[in-house]
């Protein structure tokens, strides 16, 4: 998947382990860190609106720790890549990604930041195919738009990823 | 005992505020992970490139403007205590202080009218007109 951004390079990802890298203290930190994530107030087209909804008293990301949408990547630790990412747009996501702090996280939010979605045609010359070949991608939301339960459904997802076991209850009819 | 227990809580209170402030700071030096590269070190966040460097000559009004505020917010600030203390009557010598205290102040508004700010022109000259 490469060489079809031949102009842009992806993030450098560049990260070193903490100094205090014992498993049981940062076992107790990555469950701290799960319940405190940080997103970037970071949109980039429709499906940034299903972000707002999340956050809203509806949907209430609050309830699972992730309300402080943060309008620096220095503060954030979750990156909601939310829409269409095309080639004007990509180094500016390239150098946000680069400037969070680590331990960083990417969730791709909608078929355009997985793959193109819509946009994913032949000959297509402005619209990233995939996020995932500038920036490493930990959760892909699928949806055009993703339901805002999709969105909170990814971050249980990020959540587990972090601490190694799922927090909240599978919705009825849901698996996990 | 050689503190009083004022003296004890004000210590206390030093040392937590210290810690308050350095705990979080040594803390993610020790527990976080470091990413470092790529734009990491750049001074923007905004996910635009930096343009040109900061050694450039840029314009001093604002500065002109900040220091007008400071002269004034420093006037009203500082006579509070005194409207407050004056409750009571307080001699001679306080009024001249206090005229002292003005008349530094006044300088620098008077200094600044000399400028030609308050004409509010949309560029300040620093160096005297011809
Ligand atoms: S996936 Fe659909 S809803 Fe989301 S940004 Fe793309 S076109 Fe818009």
């Amino acid at each position: 998947m490469a060489p079809q951004n031949p102009s842009l390079a992806p993030a450098v990802n560049t990260v070193d382990p903490a100094l205090i890298a014992q498993p049981a203290v940062q076992k107790l930190v990555d469950v701290c860190r799960a319940m405190s994530i940080w997103p970037m107030t970071f949109g980039l087209a429709c499906c940034a609106i299903e972000m707002m909804a999340v956050g809203m008293a509806r949907f209430d990301i609050a309830r699972y720790g992730a309300e402080v949408f943060r309008p620096s990547p220095r503060q954030s630790d979750l990156m909601i890549v939310a829409g269409t990412v095309n080639k004007k747009m990509a180094p500016a996501v390239v150098r946000l990604y680069e400037q969070m702090p680590a331990p960083r996280y990417v969730m791709a939010l909608g078929n355009c930041a997985i793959s193109g979605g819509p946009f994913n045609i032949e000959n297509q010359y402005n619209v990233i195919q995939g996020v995932d070949t500038l920036i490493p991608v930990d959760v892909y939301v699928p949806g055009c738009p993703p339901r805002p339960e999709a969105l909170l459904e990814g971050l249980f997802a990020i959540q587990q990823k972090m601490t190694g076991r799922r927090w909240w209850q599978v919705p009825q009819g849901g698996q996990s | 005992m050689v503190f009083t227990w004022l003296q004890a809580a004000i210590l206390l209170f030093f040392l937590g505020g210290i810690l308050f402030a350095a705990g979080p700071l040594v803390g993610s030096l020790l527990l976080a992970p470091k990413a470092h590269g790529g734009a990491m070190g750049e001074s923007y966040e905004c996910g635009v490139p930096t343009h040109g460097n900061s050694w450039i000559k840029f314009g001093i009004n604002y500065y002109f403007y900040a220091l007008i505020f400071l002269a004034f917010e420093v006037d009203i600030l500082y006579l509070f205590p005194v409207a407050a203390a004056y409750a009571s009557p307080q001699g001679l010598a306080t009024t001249f202080k206090l005229l002292v205290f003005l008349a530094v102040l006044a300088a620098a508004v008077v200094y600044f009218m000399r400028k030609g700010v308050f004409t509010w022109p949309r560029k300040i000259q620093v160096s005297p007109r011809p």
